[in-house]
């Protein structure tokens, strides 16, 4: 994983002024993603807006968990832990779905937490595989507990957050709760704790030898990215309404894999890019629909041989050609 | 006395890598550990670290027994080490990985972390001054804001007796730092652990290249996991032991 920036602002008085035109990008991002609904006034499209918002949490979370070289497999099915806990709580319970919401979060991070432990040192391929049995594992025994979770069928009317059938008041909640999510993950991977993660990745050996405990560092990484997506989940689950197995299953684990490949794992952008390219254009042309693993299948194909860092580098990459054209032009002038 | 290691053992499979080693540390001596190919060098290193555990016997670390401690918890207590391969995080800049090196001492917690309190920045400002001072002891004050992957050999060998000193250890535990270093890169390296030592930093240094000795205060030949000589530099060069080992018996003495 290559690193980019430097762990703590160099102390000159720049910084401030270098820091302000990212805010003032960020600011316009937000104020365009605040005015969709008022351009796009389709629910169809504002459905897939909010569904796309729920899969950003979802694939970041699960890159902040990449960053320290482990991949999750059971992702998916921590989505769907994190949906049929607050699906159970707010509708055989009765809680109120807010708070239905934020203990599906917290319990699918205890989850996450107790099976990292164990875990924790296993490298890459074999936490892969650990996690797959696992996710396959909690997704049946979530199907078996047939009274509760409704099994294949699923759970259906479940009590949603707003009382009103428009789903413009979705689309803001979740897009505060998305940005709330990112900004945290993102001061996660730019403090000493992301670096650790990333120095974890890259020498486990080397890392222990100054001090830094995998096992420590692991878990949180697992219980920071397990308490997102279960929040995802839940999000998913009372805006749904219905939510059966089929939707966190292995597959689904893949294309958040896919989504976070192909938007690029070194940059925190990526996931965003990429599920914001991969999910949300198939299925806005809704004729391309069909055909979407095949667009899929293109857009992979083309990261993989021509840019490597997936969608976020492709700017990068322009950069450093158009430099390198005008070095090349001074040097013909002189 | 900083480190006593007894009886320490330790067997793959059927092969005692290190057999009965028993080996006293002063404080703030230099340590030379020879031998040839094999004879056991890493393996104590790697035991004494909490990477392998041992089979049998104790390594005590200033009073304190360590024995098959996991490898972060003995970094705390106050033991660094490099290593002879990759001892570095390929993809951080020089300065960065120094900066990652800063674990123990100043250490912020989750919440000031991830909060920025005044703490935690004033730790990492502590942390950048300390790690540009230990670049420039080291030499590569110069290079520090590029990748330590593109770095030569010698510097990348370096980088890891730096990020070594940024536990701001007691013991200091070099794995072969000048195999595969040019002349003048021996030069600054035996220059660099003249001064880490002159700090107060005890030293063990495993190697095979015999001038290295000039710096050490003492030195142990081990040769098939086990101690056949220790001595002053002198005393060793001179012992027929010695020789023997590296050199192997002569076959036209005895037939």
């Amino acid at each position: 994983m290559v690193v980019k920036g430097s762990m703590i602002a160099a102390p000159n008085s720049n910084t401030h002024r270098k820091n302000l035109i990212p805010a003032i990008g960020y600011g316009a991002v937000i104020c365009l993603l605040a005015c969709l609904p008022l351009i796009f006034k389709s629910p169809y499209i504002l459905h897939l807006f909010i569904l796309t918002l729920i899969y950003i949490i979802a694939a970041a979370s699960m890159r902040f968990i990449m960053t320290s070289g482990q991949i999750p497999l059971a992702h998916a099915a921590f989505l769907g832990l994190g949906a049929y806990v607050s699906a159970v709580l707010s509708k055989h319970v009765g809680l109120s779905p807010w708070l239905a919401l934020i203990i599906a979060a917290l319990v699918s991070m205890c989850v996450g937490i107790a099976i990292s432990f164990p875990f924790a040192r296993l490298k890459a391929f074999y936490y892969a595989m650990i996690s797959l049995f696992f996710g396959v594992g909690l997704l049946q025994g979530i199907e078996s507990l047939g009274k509760l979770t409704g099994g294949l069928a699923g759970i259906t009317s479940i009590p949603t957050l707003f009382s009103t059938g428009s789903k413009v008041p979705y689309y803001y909640v979740f897009l505060a709760l998305t940005i709330i999510s990112l900004a945290i993950l993102f001061r996660f991977e730019s403090c000493r704790i992301g670096w650790n993660l990333k120095a974890i990745d890259q020498s486990y050996l080397v890392s222990s030898s100054v001090g830094i405990s995998e096992v420590k560092y692991r878990v949180i990484a697992v219980a920071i990215g397990c308490f997102f997506v279960g929040l995802a989940g839940g999000m998913y689950a009372n805006y749904n309404v219905t939510i059966s197995p089929s939707s966190f299953d292995t597959t689904a684990t893949l294309w958040m894999i896919i989504y976070v490949a192909i938007g690029g794992t070194n940059d925190f952008a990526g996931p965003i890019i990429g599920t914001a390219v991969l999910f949300l254009i198939p299925q806005y042309f809704s004729g391309l629909k069909q055909y979407t693993p095949f667009v899929s299948a293109a857009v992979l194909f083309a990261v993989i041989f021509a840019f490597r860092d997936g969608l976020v580098s492709i700017p990068r990459l322009i950069r450093t050609r158009y430099q390198r054209k005008k070095v090349k032009v001074q040097t013909d002038d002189s | 006395m900083i480190l006593e290691i007894s009886g320490l053992t330790k067997n793959f499979g059927g092969l005692a890598a290190v057999s009965g080693m028993n080996i006293t540390v002063n404080d703030g001596e230099v340590l030379g550990l020879i031998g040839p190919n094999g004879a056991g060098k890493s393996t104590l290193f790697n035991l004494i670290t909490g990477v392998i555990q041992p089979t049998k016997g104790t390594v005590v670390f200033k009073g304190k027994d360590i024995t098959g401690k996991r490898p972060h918890v003995i970094a705390e207590l106050g033991i660094g080490r490099t290593f002879q391969l990759n001892p570095l995080f390929p993809n951080f800049t020089v300065l960065q990985n120094v900066i990652s090196s800063f674990q123990i001492r100043p250490r912020s917690n989750l919440f000031d972390t991830f909060f920025n309190t005044p703490v935690y920045r004033k730790n990492e400002a502590y942390i950048l001054e300390q790690s540009l001072e230990i670049l420039q002891l080291v030499g590569l004050y110069k290079v520090r804001n590029e990748l330590a992957k593109n770095q030569p050999h010698g510097y990348q060998k370096m980088l890891g007796v730096a990020r070594a000193l940024a536990i701001k250890p007691e013991l200091l535990l070099l794995d072969e730092p000048i195999a595969g270093m040019n002349p003048d890169e021996i030069d600054n390296t035996i220059e660099a652990i003249k001064r880490t030592s002159q700090l107060g930093v005890t030293i063990i240094l495993v190697e095979h290249n015999m001038k290295i000795l000039e710096i050490c205060n003492r030195v142990v030949v081990i040769n098939f996991g086990q101690k056949i000589v220790e001595g002053t530099p002198q005393e060793i060069k001179e012992n027929p032991e010695v020789i023997k080992a590296y050199l192997g018996s002569g076959h036209d003495t005895q037939h």
